[in-house]
């Protein structure tokens, strides 16, 4: 997987953006693959591993990975590249990783320890898991040719 | 059932109103749910902003198969001759599913066993069958289809055999098990599911017992008869002439009461009652059938004891001479 962790090195790419002539109707360089296997716990000789398997059952409670295959298919580096992920509703995140989250159906995006959703009695809480609505990517750039994988695991409610 | 396509058109707003407005069930998301997931993505790319978006990957919910069922009674139920025992059933899987319902009164450690009569749906929910009203299920019937977390008022109708000795308790089960199947957590009823999915049996093993007890309230009357012969000669011996005085003990156990007690008892052949003989509780009546409660006559004697509680004792003398 290639790296998609220098968020700080967005804004620079934002502001270093040659200022080209605008070409229209580009074809999309970028291409984005799906994919999803269930998540199985296999124990073998006393040890407990996953298994990623075809998703020809899935169950409540059973764990999900979702992954988003990309690809720049340009011969171009393109730049600022974001991956946006609404959740589908009947699955919640069961992990954080190395996206951004949102819990206001994608208004406002951060890490989940810092957001705030509405508990039961009205008031605001601290976010949790299952109030994820969207999860969200920031890549500064792929390079012509670069691919890599991004993924999110979650739980069948 | 499938909710597909309300979960599809359900999932925009969803976006929009929070929180996240779920078709979840307790068991979890309806069986026949979709899954669907798409990512998007914007770039630049020759100083141009792109978007684009995933190929939609789909999956569809299995149904989970469980089920539950609880007693609805907080003690043991008195029962007499007849009883209604309250069960619920609750659809604990996440999908549409009947259930096969059997009561079993022949459980272990039963000092008696009751008879089932039958099973009613409590159709209009007031813990009593109402015959005419109640839906009527053979023991052993299949249930009507319960959506998930739905459940089902079962009555459970029994009787209580004539033998079954007062205060005796015995427990009633009732089992309610998936039609799709029931077995060990996990096997799998392929395409037997909701809209075509698999089916596979949950944590409950697709099906549950629960058992609630009887106790039976009933009155119980003894009588014991005892006689002692006085002869003429100052002894014992049953000879003509000789005295016999029959003492009857009625005597009321259990819990309850017996109404309309009367002790009859016949006059032995080849012995003549003696008028005037007969006693309650030690007190004399009047052979003649008037306001007192005995009557006598050469051929039996008869007393009316009336509505005794249990607990009550009676005690009924009369003399006869041997012919």
């Amino acid at each position: 997987m290639t790296s998609h962790s220098n968020l700080a090195a967005v804004a620079a790419l934002v502001l270093g953006t040659s200022l080209a002539a605008p070409v229209l109707a580009q074809p999309t360089a970028v291409t984005l693959e799906g994919d999803v296997k269930v998540v199985h716990e296999v124990v073998e000789n006393g040890k407990t591993r996953e298994t990623l398997d075809e998703p020809n059952q899935v169950l409540p409670g059973d764990r999900l990975v979702f992954t988003t295959h990309y690809r720049n298919a340009g011969d171009k580096p393109v730049t600022d590249f974001v991956v946006t992920n609404p959740l589908p509703a009947p699955v919640k995140l069961s992990q954080t990783g190395a996206f951004e989250v949102s819990v206001d159906g994608g208004k406002s995006y951060g890490p989940l320890a810092a957001l705030k959703a509405t508990g039961a009695d009205g008031k605001p809480r601290a976010a949790e898991l299952g109030d994820v609505t969207h999860v969200r990517w920031r890549l500064a750039s792929i390079a012509p040719g670069a691919s890599g994988d991004i993924t999110y695991f979650a739980e069948v409610r | 059932m499938n909710t597909g396509a309300r979960h599809l058109k359900s999932l925009l707003p969803a976006l929009l109103a929070l929180p996240f407005a779920v078709p979840a069930a307790a068991a979890g998301v309806a069986a026949g749910s979709l899954i669907e997931n798409t990512a998007s993505a914007t770039y630049t790319a020759n100083a141009a902003t792109q978007t684009v978006d995933s190929n939609t990957v789909a999956l569809k919910v299995d149904e989970l198969l469980d089920v539950a069922v609880a007693s609805q009674e907080s003690g043991a139920v008195s029962a007499t001759t007849t009883a209604v025992l309250r069960f619920k059933i609750t659809n604990t899987g996440n999908g549409p599913e009947t259930f096969t319902l059997t009561a079993n009164p022949a459980v272990g450690g039963n000092a008696f066993n009751a008879t089932v009569l039958g099973l009613a749906i409590d159709t209009n929910g007031n813990g009593v069958y109402d015959a005419g009203i109640d839906t009527d299920l053979a023991n052993g019937a299949v249930s009507p289809s319960l959506a998930a977390d739905e459940p089902l008022a079962v009555l459970v109708r029994v009787s209580i055999p004539a033998a079954a000795p007062p205060n005796a308790l015995s427990k009633v089960e009732l089992t309610a098990a998936a039609t799709t199947g029931a077995g060990a957590p996990g096997t799998l009823f392929a395409g037997a599911g909701v809209s075509g999915g698999d089916a596979v049996v949950g944590a409950s093993g697709a099906t549950h017992t629960a058992d609630a007890t009887l106790t039976v309230t009933k009155a119980v009357v003894t009588l014991t008869k005892s006689a002692t012969v006085a002869d003429p000669f100052g002894g014992a011996r049953p000879v003509p002439a000789a005295t016999i005085t029959y003492r009857i003990v009625a005597e009321v156990t259990g819990t309850g009461t017996v109404t309309g007690l009367t002790v009859n008892d016949a006059i032995p052949a080849g012995t003549t009652y003696q008028p005037g003989t007969l006693t309650l509780e030690g007190a004399a009546l009047t052979d003649a059938a008037d306001a007192d409660a005995g009557q006598g006559s050469a051929s039996a004697i008869a007393v009316q004891l009336g509505d005794l509680a249990a607990g009550a004792q009676r005690t009924v003398t009369f003399k006869v001479k041997i012919n």
